[in-house]
């Protein structure tokens, strides 16, 4: 464990009387009672959520990263703070835990607090909900020895033995013979009875919490053109490229944002598919939308931030180059995806998928486009996935003969210009083939009924045309053979 | 009989060129035997750019290409098929009919010129797709691209490693350009008539192929 360097003060050893008002003051004034001061080189606060539902244990520990750098989660419903440290900045024990009270309170809960020499000791006595505070080692174990077994969380067998024994505390399990207690319940639960008592090191992750990339830049001049924005934005991108390496991690929202004199900051907001930790190709992306924004006066400073950094699964490179054997899409897939996007819309990138319906118009939708390949590099990263995700099965090939229907189909059908009653479309139509009734939709309002004809124009272009069954008969051009 | 054949053989061979071709390319079967015929190395070319000129949109050019289209999105580890600028709506249970796989099309609406006034976007999102190596196949329709975006687009395809289709009215014909293979296609009375204009190593003239029953 890491030696923490804070010395212990002479007298600052104390067991605070369970609710009862206290201070620096009464701190100072009791006095272990061989005068040696008897002092455990950490303090830790257990903290357990009753309703563990109610808040995201991250965003509680990122707040509670103010009272002590090492926090801890003890999933699912727990956090460790070592404040040994930090007791003198929140007026020793009472005012940190009020103080953390406070802090769950805003954050909407309303936890158990607990302070003990030893993590483990500090969560269990959380869990157990009773005023709890022991800052002196050696009491550690006699204020332990009435709490009941089960905040430890053991198997239920375990406990259920144990209490067949007769014991059902904390204390009576300690009182056990060790060789025995390991042989009959195994090392395990032994080992976690050390960590309690402080007899063995308990070692505890330190929660990291997700930072994000932000950095700006004044500029000592007036910019004016768009070409030059992406100059001035490269030691910024640089930097972001450096942290992102550092970290692993890669970024799916980027903004940068551009401030003027007077007028609102231009914002310019990059979303991508996969995570882009390649600070050229984040360029490239930003430079696209850049050159198409308008700024409404000189540019005084500019400032990249990025959204929340994604970790990075980096596949390995196929042999084969894309298209040759059998060499995949690759990674090139979503990034030209998100290259046309940048620069053309969203919408205006889209795939085709059919749908089951009769109508020729509700047989098929645009949807998001598909995943890169049904296998290999497709799967490992979840998040590239995300966007790509297929949202329907895909039904069966439609029934009718291929040359059927037409390749083309209008946004929306045309009406043709009639001649006694026949189609006419640049010129006279030759009927061709058979007719095909689709008379369908009544069940929701778009009721159709529709006779489709195959016919050449003049210029030999294959048609798909229909005739309304109602009255007036109007004919519709519909589709085009391709 | 046999020494012909033994010839035949012979001149398979991946390091022999003849005047009449230049190197072998990868090629995909068009799906029209007496196509494959008149083209170099039988097929389409795996990588490059081609123009289909039209006389008329709908005239039958989607059809010439519908069963490369479908091999192409069948294949194990397909990469993108983009349609660039369509000017209508693909009709999608049509193509699954033809057996062309959805899930590997993709359609990018692209306005033919851009709002600064600069290039065209839809031979920008063309050239995107074919040099990003992420297509096996791309088709643009683009009204009047100069000599010069040709020959970028041309590039653009054969580092991609994508075969580029550019179609363009039957008026441009007249025009010289630097795609690798460039074909007219018009009604005729059996089918429609395909026309090579240019063949790097293949044969020029013409040749009436049936569209119905093609394919799948």
């Amino acid at each position: 464990m890491r030696p923490l360097t804070v010395q212990p003060m002479n007298d600052a050893v104390s067991e605070l009387p369970a609710g009862s008002p206290s201070s620096e003051a009464t701190l100072l004034r009791s006095v272990d009672a061989a005068g040696a001061p008897v002092d455990s080189p950490e303090l830790w606060i257990g903290v357990h959520i009753f309703d563990p539902g109610a808040v995201s244990l991250e965003r509680l520990a990122t707040s509670a990263q103010r009272f002590t750098p090492r926090v801890s989660l003890v999933a699912p419903d727990g956090l460790l703070l070592e404040v040994k440290g930090s007791l003198h900045l929140f007026n020793g024990t009472d005012g940190l835990i009020r103080a953390l009270a406070n802090e769950c309170g805003t954050a909407g809960i309303k936890p158990a607090i607990a302070l003990a020499p030893t993590p483990l000791a500090a969560m269990v006595a959380a869990r157990v909900g009773k005023p709890f505070i022991v800052t002196n080692a050696a009491q550690l174990v006699g204020r332990l020895s009435p709490l009941p077994l089960t905040p430890l969380r053991w198997p239920q067998d375990v406990v259920e033995r144990l209490a067949r024994m007769g014991v059902r505390t904390i204390g009576q399990a300690l009182r056990l013979p060790r060789a025995g207690f390991a042989r009959r319940f195994g090392p395990e639960h032994l080992a976690e009875l050390d960590r309690l008592t402080g007899r063995n090191a308990d070692l505890r992750h330190h929660f990291q919490p997700c930072e994000r990339f932000r950095r700006r830049r004044e500029l000592t001049y007036e910019l004016e053109n768009n070409e030059a924005l992406l100059a001035v934005l490269a030691p910024l991108l640089a930097d972001l490229g450096k942290f992102l390496r550092e970290r692993q991690c890669g970024v799916t929202e980027l903004e940068c944002r551009l401030r003027h004199r007077h007028a609102q900051p231009s914002r310019c907001i990059l979303r991508l598919a996969a995570p882009v930790a390649d600070v050229a190709r984040l360029t490239e992306l930003l430079g696209e939308r850049l050159s198409a924004l308008t700024l409404p006066e000189p540019v005084r400073s500019c400032e990249i931030r990025s959204g929340l950094p994604v970790r990075r699964v980096l596949a390995s490179n196929p042999l084969w180059q894309p298209g040759e054997y059998g060499g995949s899409g690759g990674p090139e897939a979503p990034e030209l995806i998100e290259r046309l996007r940048a620069r053309l819309g969203h919408e205006a990138v889209y795939g085709l998928q059919m749908l089951a319906g009769h109508r020729p118009e509700n047989a098929w939708s645009t949807r998001e486009p598909a995943a890169v390949n049904g296998s290999g590099a497709a799967n490992d990263s979840g998040s590239r996935l995300a966007l790509f995700r297929s949202t329907q099965a895909v039904p069966a090939p439609p029934p009718w003969p291929a040359f059927r229907r037409p390749l083309w189909l209008l946004h929306a059908p045309q009406q043709l210009e009639e001649i006694d009653g026949a189609p006419r479309r640049r010129g006279s139509l030759r009927f061709f083939g058979d007719v095909e009734r689709i008379e369908t939709g009544w069940w929701d309002g778009g009721d159709v009924g529709r006779d489709y004809y195959t016919v050449f124009d003049i210029y030999g272009v294959q048609l798909w045309i229909f005739r309304e069954r109602a009255e007036p008969h109007r004919w519709f051009l519909h589709g085009v053979f391709g | 009989m046999s020494v012909n054949s033994e010839l035949a053989r012979l001149l398979e061979h991946p390091g022999i060129w003849r005047g009449t071709s230049v190197a072998r390319t990868e090629t995909l079967p068009t799906g029209f035997g007496a196509l494959d015929e008149r083209l170099p190395d039988r097929g389409w070319p795996r990588s490059g750019l081609i123009e289909i000129l039209v006389s008329r949109f709908g005239v039958g050019e989607l059809t010439l290409l519908l069963p490369a289209l479908a091999a192409l999105t069948r294949r194990p580890m397909a990469r993108w098929c983009v349609w660039v600028a369509p000017p209508l709506e693909p009709f999608a249970p049509s193509l699954a009919a033809h057996g062309v796989v959805l899930e590997r099309l993709l359609v990018v609406r692209a306005p033919a010129a851009h709002k600064r006034g600069s290039p065209n976007g839809i031979l920008w999102a063309f050239e995107q797709s074919l040099g990003s190596g992420a297509c096996d196949l791309a088709m643009a329709w683009a009204k009047r691209p100069r000599t010069k975006e040709i020959r970028r687009l041309q590039l653009a395809a054969e580092r991609g490693r994508t075969l580029g289709v550019l179609f363009r009215p039957q008026q441009a014909a007249r025009e010289s350009s630097y795609a690798a293979l460039r074909m007219t296609i018009g009604p005729s009375a059996r089918g429609v008539r395909v026309t090579l204009l240019k063949s790097r190593g293949g044969v020029r003239g013409s040749v009436e192929l049936s569209l119905q029953g093609c394919g799948t």
